[in-house]
C-alpha cells in the first residue's frame, strides 16, 4: 500500500483514506461476535454471503477493473467447488487442503478463459464466447459422472479444518471470514499496486495503454487469472457450506446473480462487490416460494441500476464520505 | 448405420431452419444497431407465449393470433431499444450487455409466474403429414419451417442489397455519425430495426412452439443456438445466418448419434467457442472481429 501512496496524488482524501485503510482490518473482528446473535438458518445465509463476497470481488477484478466482457465466471465458481468436492470424495482430504487447489484450478480455468481475449476477441464476441465456455463446463459436470456424480451431484463430506470439523454453521463462519478477508485484502493490494494501475489504463484505452509500453496481454492473463483464483476460492466454499453439488447450481440464473452483486454493487470497485454481495445474496431467500418472481425482480434491478445508478450502491457510500471515494472507489 | 445418414441430414436441416430464423432476426437487429441483443432468446420465447395466449386462450384463429403476436413483439422491441438501450447507447459495452440480459431474465421470470412449469404445445394450423422420399421421412413441420425461413432470407436478401431501406441500413451499420449527417434518424431507425428484431423472433417463437413444448427456459435454448449459427455464418451475414443454422441442426444431429448423444446438446457451445477462436469472422462474415 506504501507504494500506491507514493505514486498517488495526495489529496485530503487521500489521507483520510490511509487512515480508513489501517481501520480495514477491525472490520473482521467486529464481526467475530456475530454467531451468538443469529440462528442456525441466519448464520447459513451470512455464509452465504461470505461466499458470494470473493466471487463479486473476483467477477469484478475483469469486467469492471480490465473492463472485458467476460461472462465466464460461473465455470470458474463450479470448477473451485467440485475441484474441493472431488477431492474431499475421492481423495479424502480433509476441506482446509482443497481450498488452495481449487483457487489454483479457478485461477487456470482463469487463465484459460483469457485466451479468446489475449487473441483480440473483445467485447459481445468475447461475451459470446464466454457465456459458452461457462455452459460448456455444466454439460462437463453433468456428463462426466464417475468424478462429479452427473445430474444427480455430489453429496460433499463434512468439512474440517486443521483437524476441527466445521460441522455447526458458526465453525464455518469463522473459517469463511478468513478467506474473505484475505481475498479482499490481496484484491486490495493487486489494485493498488502497478497491476491495477495496469488495468485501470488497459479499460480506459487499451491501444494508449499498449503505446505505453504497458505489456496489456500479461495483465489481461493475470487480471482473469487473479479474478479465476478469487472465485474458485470461492467456490470451494461454497462447496463447505452447502455440502451439495448439482450442475443446476451454476447455470445461467447464477450467472445473473454474480453480475447483479458487480453491478448492484459498483462496478469495479472493491467496496461495492462486498456490499452486492450482503445486500444481494440473501435476496434468493426471499423469493423461493415464487418461482420466477426472483428472475423478474432482479431483472428490473439490473435495469434500474443501469439507469439510475450506473456506478452501483459504492458510488452513494463514495458520495458520502471522501475517504471511501478515493480509497475503494474508481471512477 | 450409415444408411441413416440422410435421414439425419433431412432432420437436421429442419432444426437448423429454426436456428437460422433466430440468427436471422438477430442478425437484424444487429446490422441496425450493432448491438448484440443477449434477451432475443426470452424475446422469442414470449412470441410463442403469445401466440399462445392470442390463439389458444382467447381462440383466435392461426394467422390473426400469429400477426397480433408479431406486432405485440415489435412494439415490445422498439420500447426495448427506445426506452431502454438508447439512453445507455454511449456507454460502456457491458451496460449494454448486462440490459440486454436483464431485460430478457425479467422476461423469463414473468413467463415462469404466469405459465410456471406448464409445458404447452401450439396446436398445429395445418394438417400435420409424414412423406416418404427414397427411405426419408419429411414431416410437414419441416416442410413449413424451412419454406417460411427461406421465403424470409429471400424478402430480408432484397430488402436488405436492392431497396432504399437497405442502403439506409448499411449506411447506419457503418457509420452511425455519417448516416446522422446525411439526414437520417438514426434514433428512430435503431428502435424500428429492433422491433423487426424481436417481431422476426416471434415468428420463430411460434414455429418453435409448434413442435417442441413451450417452457419459460427455451429462450436461453434458442440465444445460444443463434448464436453459433450467427458465429458461424458470420456475424451480419444474412445468408451465412442460415448456412450456420442449417450446419450446426445438421452437425447436432450427426454428432448426437454417431458419437455420442452429449454432442445435441454441446455442439452449439463447441461450434461458438471453436470458430471465435479460429476464424472470428466465420464464413460469410463482413467484417473481422474487433482486434487490437
Amino acid at each position: 500500500m506504501s507504494g500506491a501512496a507514493r505514486h498517488a496524488p495526495v489529496t485530503a482524501g487521500a489521507r483520510a483514506a490511509s487512515k480508513l485503510g489501517r481501520l480495514f482490518w477491525l472490520v473482521p473482528l467486529l464481526l467475530l461476535p456475530v454467531p451468538l446473535f443469529l440462528d442456525q438458518y441466519q448464520q447459513y445465509v451470512a455464509n452465504l454471503v461470505l461466499v458470494y463476497v470473493p466471487v463479486g470481488v473476483g467477477f469484478n477484478v475483469v469486467v469492471g477493473n480490465l473492463g472485458l466482457l467476460a461472462f465466464s465466471n460461473v465455470a470458474f465458481f463450479g470448477i473451485g467447488a467440485y475441484t474441493s468436492g472431488i477431492l474431499m470424495l475421492k481423495l479424502g482430504l480433509p476441506w482446509w487442503a482443497t481450498v488452495f487447489p481449487a483457487g489454483v484450478m479457478g485461477g487456470i480455468a482463469g487463465s484459460a478463459a483469457s485466451v479468446p481475449a489475449l487473441r483480440g476477441v473483445r467485447l459481445f464476441y468475447l461475451a459470446i464466447m464466454t457465456l459458452a465456455f461457462g455452459e460448456l463446463m455444466r454439460w462437463v459436470y453433468i456428463r462426466w459422472e464417475p468424478l462429479t456424480g452427473g445430474s444427480f451431484g455430489m453429496a460433499v463430506p463434512t468439512p474440517s479444518a486443521f483437524g476441527w470439523s466445521l460441522d455447526a454453521e458458526s465453525h464455518k463462519f469463522y473459517a469463511f471470514l478468513v478467506l474473505a478477508t484475505a481475498v479482499i485484502a490481496l484484491t486490495n493490494r493487486l489494485l493498488r499496486s502497478r497491476f491495477g494501475r495496469a488495468f485501470m489504463a488497459i479499460r480506459g484505452n487499451e491501444e494508449a495503454a499498449a503505446a505505453m509500453g504497458i505489456p496489456t496481454d500479461r495483465y489481461i492473463l493475470l487480471g482473469f487469472a487473479w479474478g479465476g483464483f478469487a472465485v474458485g476460492i470461492a467456490g470451494s466454499m461454497y462447496a463447505a457450506l452447502v455440502g451439495h453439488l448439482s450442475p443446476p447450481s451454476f447455470d445461467l440464473s447464477e450467472l445473473i446473480l454474480e453480475f447483479a452483486i458487480v453491478m448492484v454493487g459498483g462496478l469495479g470497485s472493491l467496496l461495492g462487490s462486498v456490499v452486492g454481495a450482503i445486500v444481494l445474496t440473501a435476496a434468493p431467500e426471499f423469493f423461493r416460494d415464487f418461482p420466477g418472481f426472483e428472475e423478474l425482480v432482479f431483472g428490473v434491478l439490473i435495469v434500474a441500476v443501469i439507469l439510475f445508478l450506473p456506478r452501483g450502491l459504492a458510488s452513494l457510500l463514495a458520495r458520502a464520505h471522501p475517504a471511501l471515494r478515493d480509497r475503494y472507489y474508481r471512477e | 448405420m450409415l444408411a441413416l445418414l440422410p435421414q439425419l441430414i433431412v432432420s437436421g436441416i429442419a432444426t437448423g431452419m429454426l436456428y437460422a430464423l433466430v440468427a436471422l432476426s438477430m442478425t437484424v437487429g444487429y446490422r441496425a444497431t450493432t448491438v448484440v441483443n443477449f434477451g432475443h432468446g426470452d424475446l422469442v420465447m414470449i412470441g410463442g407465449y403469445a401466440c399462445f395466449v392470442l390463439g389458444v386462450n382467447l381462440g383466435l384463429p392461426f394467422a390473426p393470433a400469429f400477426s397480433i403476436a408479431a406486432a405485440l413483439l415489435f412494439a415490445i422491441g422498439f420500447l426495448i431499444q427506445r426506452l431502454l438501450m438508447q439512453p445507455i447507447i454511449a456507454g460502456p459495452h457491458l451496460s449494454l450487455a448486462m440490459m440486454a440480459l436483464a431485460v430478457g431474465y425479467a422476461f423469463r421470470g414473468a413467463a415462469r409466474l404466469e405459465w410456471g412449469n406448464d409445458i404447452l404445445k401450439l396446436p398445429h394450423p395445418y394438417p400435420t403429414a409424414t412423406f416418404f422420399v427414397g427411405g426419408v421421412v419429411f414431416t410437414m413441420d419441416d416442410l413449413v419451417i424451412s419454406g417460411f425461413v427461406l421465403l424470409l432470407l429471400l424478402v430480408l436478401f432484397l430488402l436488405f442489397n436492392a431497396t432504399p431501406i437497405g442502403k439506409v441500413i448499411q449506411a447506419v451499420f457503418q457509420s452511425q455519425r455519417g448516416a446522422a449527417l446525411v439526414g437520417i434518424n438514426v434514433r428512430a431507425f435503431h428502435g424500428v430495426m429492433w422491433g423487426a428484431g424481436a417481431a422476426l423472433g416471434a415468428a420463430g417463437g411460434v414455429l418453435l412452439a409448434l413442435i417442441v413444448p413451450l417452457t419459460p427456459d427455451i429462450g436461453v435454448w434458442t440465444l445460444v443456438r443463434g448464436f453459433a449459427a450467427m458465429t458461424l455464418g458470420g456475424f451480419g451475414s444474412l445468408p451465412g445466418a442460415v448456412i450456420g443454422g442449417m450446419i450446426l441442426g445438421i452437425a447436432e444431429k450427426v454428432l448426437g448419434f454417431y458419437v455420442s448423444t452429449v454432442f445435441i446438446d454441446i455442439t452449439a457451445y463447441l461450434v461458438t467457442i471453436l470458430v471465435l477462436l479460429i476464424r472470428p469472422k466465420g464464413l460469410f462474415g463482413q467484417q473481422a472481429t474487433i482486434r487490437i
